[in-house]
């Protein structure tokens, strides 16, 4: 069982720099290839730019979530405005709130994602489930 | 290159499906989504690793499954910047092989906001939910003066 105690602790990622490969990238891994004139990412590329924070979290070794029995069981995403090359974004991820389910413990990460001026560009909660072993 | 042009809202109305969408998932495909995104936890990746974290092998990172879901909206949409939120549940595992199929249709219809409600669920070859309680929320931009 996680120590409920870190209930609050937040990280946050450095500026994720968003280039043409990593939207191109992502759009051929997840095979979304539309585009118009304009190049604008497919809106879940916020688990992209957003991913260390969720990485930080995993790997906190003071909280240490069991990562091997973790799954990925809801997930929330608000977009503010759209994201295209050249866009800095930072995303600052926060435990909010550590619970049982019978034999499952349900972590619940949420994450703010802005810009170089400090704008929001999307909202998302994260809900993971951790199995026992 | 495909081109998308964008949904007229006066074509949209309640009970209205979406086209569905459905992607044939491989071992090459999450390797693909995890060097893109960055999530290489060994579950995705590793057969020991996932069978031994009592899987029943690697398994598809959920978002990548949230990502077909959100293709079937934008595709509909036509255009990627009115899509205003995206929520669901990863309720089934998918593997490797697995094909999966989005399906969607108009929840609800707001003249006033121009917003759009659209549920979606996701399914497996067998008819399994992998993705539930899905709901996606559009904007559409003001109308123009005629």
């Amino acid at each position: 069982m996680t120590d409920s105690r870190w209930v609050g602790r937040s990280y946050e990622t450095a500026p994720y720099e968003v280039t043409e490969q990593s939207i191109r990238d992502y759009m051929a891994a997840v095979g979304d290839l539309r585009e118009d004139g304009e190049l604008i990412a497919p809106p879940t590329f916020a688990m992209v730019y957003g991913f260390d924070a969720y990485w930080q979290l995993w790997t906190d070794q003071e909280v240490a979530l069991d990562v091997a029995h973790l799954v990925h069981g809801e997930q929330r995403f608000s977009f503010q405005r759209p994201v295209r090359p050249g866009d800095r974004i930072r995303t600052t991820g926060r435990l909010i709130a550590i619970n049982t389910r019978g034999d499952m413990e349900l972590v619940t990460f949420e994450l703010k994602a802005r810009d170089a001026e400090d704008r929001p560009v999307s909202d998302g909660t994260a809900l993971f489930i951790i199995r026992k072993p | 290159m495909k081109t998308m042009s964008t949904l007229d809202f006066e074509h949209v109305s309640p009970g209205l499906a979406l086209p569905p969408l459905t992607k044939h998932v491989t071992v090459d495909q999450i390797r693909q989504y995890a060097e893109a995104s960055g999530d290489r936890n060994p579950i995705h990746l590793d057969e020991t690793f996932a069978r031994s974290a009592g899987l029943p092998g690697v398994i598809a990172h959920g978002m990548l499954t949230m990502a077909f879901a959100n293709q079937m909206v934008t595709d509909w949409l036509g255009d990627r910047s009115l899509l205003k939120s995206l929520h669901g549940r990863f309720a089934g595992m998918v593997l490797p092989g697995d094909d999966v199929t989005c399906s969607g249709s108009v929840a609800s219809k707001d003249d006033e906001t121009r917003r759009v409600v659209i549920n979606l669920v996701v399914t497996n070859q067998r008819g399994e939910k992998v993705f539930n309680k899905g709901v996606a929320e559009a904007e559409f931009s003001p109308q123009k003066e005629q």
